[in-house]
């Protein structure tokens, strides 16, 4: 089983900067030992980030302010997510009222400008695009869990899957199996995993093959209750990822240049 | 090797509004790809706002000048040679004497310059495309009659045909404008000429620059 617990407090802000666009930026997860990457990025307001896409499924969970897409859909109010199989671009796109946002991937997937003529070429046709957001969604109660509810900002029936948990005080998850990899997020309140205390918004990233989910160490929602998200990846987190080809090595550059 | 169908055009369907801007920037695209490619290209109607009256709706008040800045920046970023020239109008305008009008200029092989016209007067012209003089102008532009385009409409000779084509889109599930269909493969929303070409290729669609160097030599 693999487990990462961030607690985004005790990690640095660095200012950003990329055509044009400023922005803070904590690096959660680099990736660097094929495991997962999560960034949290505070655009400063501005009505066109470029198109581009990155190399492996992505979450973006918006926690604070608006991005608003071309699609006339696609006006993202925190909290909301938004979820692109590999190669799939998305964008432009305009940020602001104190935008707050993790990128959240199961590996490094880099960055590409849809200003790459060459990239365009290697856009995922089937890639799928799912969005959701709190406010647009009902609570359903969960039977397994007693006391919780949750919405389904992208239901399980997706493949990938978004979902808020409300949790009352001292709500012990057992969660099931993540073969393809979960974040598993603080929105609210606190919760406690292999003895820390996560503190808004501290996560955990977990993946385990296995269907026995006794190795996965149960979350416990904090004396206050806690609100959760978790987001979970399905098969496409095995496709792309930085592979020592052209594009992956500009998409890593880009990265590296913007954080 | 060229495909034992390479000398049957691919037939590209494109589900679109005149007053969609998305739409309009797909113009160029979709040019390029008759150009470059053996394909039979159709534009249809995807009716966006039927609630709309003929004289026109206000924009609701979401749509803000920054909203619409916003939208402007990001046209700039996907079709800047378009994007240089474009005028947003004021009003949602009526789209269906512009479908209907289009229906017509197919009749006489025309649709597709045609329909260049009619978004070019919207867009560029910052002209209601309700008004049955500008869909004449833009039939004249086409090289059309336009007083008999003016009869057409008049007497709603092309509204049931536009009625069965909006329903052909909607019993296809397009839902979103501008849809492009490119023989197997359906694209919803605008997209990168890039896409189209990998779409051709996967479909062996050759380039018509090959095709033409695989012909024999024409004798005198």
């Amino acid at each position: 089983m693999d487990e990462y617990i961030v607690e985004p407090d005790v990690i640095p802000w660095r200012e950003g900067r990329i055509a044009g666009i400023t922005f803070k930026c904590q690096v959660l997860m680099n990736g660097a030992d094929g495991g997962p990457e999560a960034l949290r990025f505070r655009f400063d307001p501005c009505p066109s980030v470029f198109a581009h896409m990155h190399l492996t499924s992505q979450f973006q969970l918006l926690l604070n302010g608006r991005m608003d897409f071309p699609k006339s859909t696609m006006k993202l109010r925190a909290i909301a997510v938004h979820y692109t199989d590999h190669n799939f671009p998305y964008g432009p796109f305009a940020v602001g009222d104190s935008h707050d946002m993790l990128v959240l991937h199961p590996k490094q997937g880099g960055l590409i400008s849809m200003a790459d003529h060459d990239a365009r070429r290697q856009i995922n046709l089937k890639g799928r695009h799912f969005y959701g957001s709190a406010a647009a969604t009902d609570w359903i109660n969960q039977p397994e869990f007693r006391g919780v509810r949750c919405k389904p900002l992208i239901p399980p029936s997706s493949g990938p899957y978004a979902v808020i948990l409300e949790c009352p005080p001292h709500a012990c998850l057992n969660l099931p199996p993540a073969p393809y990899g979960r974040y598993e997020l603080v929105l609210a309140g606190s919760a406690s995993v292999s003895g820390r205390t996560l503190l808004p918004p501290g996560l955990r990233y977990v993946r385990h093959d296995s269907d026995d989910v006794s190795t996965i160490t149960p979350m416990e929602a904090g004396r206050e209750s806690a609100t959760l998200m978790l987001l979970a990846f399905d098969n496409d987190a095995c496709e792309g990822g930085l592979t020592g080809d052209r594009l992956s090595v500009a998409a890593a550059e880009a990265i590296e240049r913007a954080i | 090797m060229l495909n034992e169908n390479a000398t049957a055009p691919l037939p590209v369907v494109v589900f679109a509004d005149f007053i969609c801007p998305y739409s309009y920037i797909a113009l160029d695209q979709m040019d390029d790809l008759m150009r470059d490619y053996n394909i039979e290209l159709l534009w249809r109607p995807h009716w966006l706002h039927p609630e709309v009256p003929p004289a026109g709706a206000p924009i609701p008040s979401a749509a803000t000048a920054g909203r619409r800045a916003q939208t402007l920046a990001w046209l700039k970023e996907m079709a800047p040679e378009r994007t240089d020239r474009m005028h947003f109008p004021d009003r949602i305008q009526f789209s269906l004497f512009a479908f209907e009008a289009l229906e017509f200029a197919q009749d006489h092989g025309l649709a597709l310059p045609f329909k260049t016209a009619v978004f070019e007067s919207l867009w560029i012209e910052g002209r209601d495309i309700a008004q049955f003089a500008t869909l004449q102008a833009a039939a004249e532009k086409a090289g059309l009659d336009s007083e008999e385009l003016g009869r057409a409409l008049s007497a709603q000779r092309y509204r049931k045909r536009v009625h069965d084509a909006l329903q052909l889109a909607h019993d296809a599930g397009v839902t979103k404008t501008p849809t492009f269909v490119l023989g197997r493969y359906r694209i919803a929303g605008w997209h990168y000429y890039e896409v189209f070409q990998t779409v051709m290729e996967k479909q062996n669609v050759p380039l018509r620059a090959a095709v033409a160097n695989s012909l024999p030599p024409v004798e005198h």
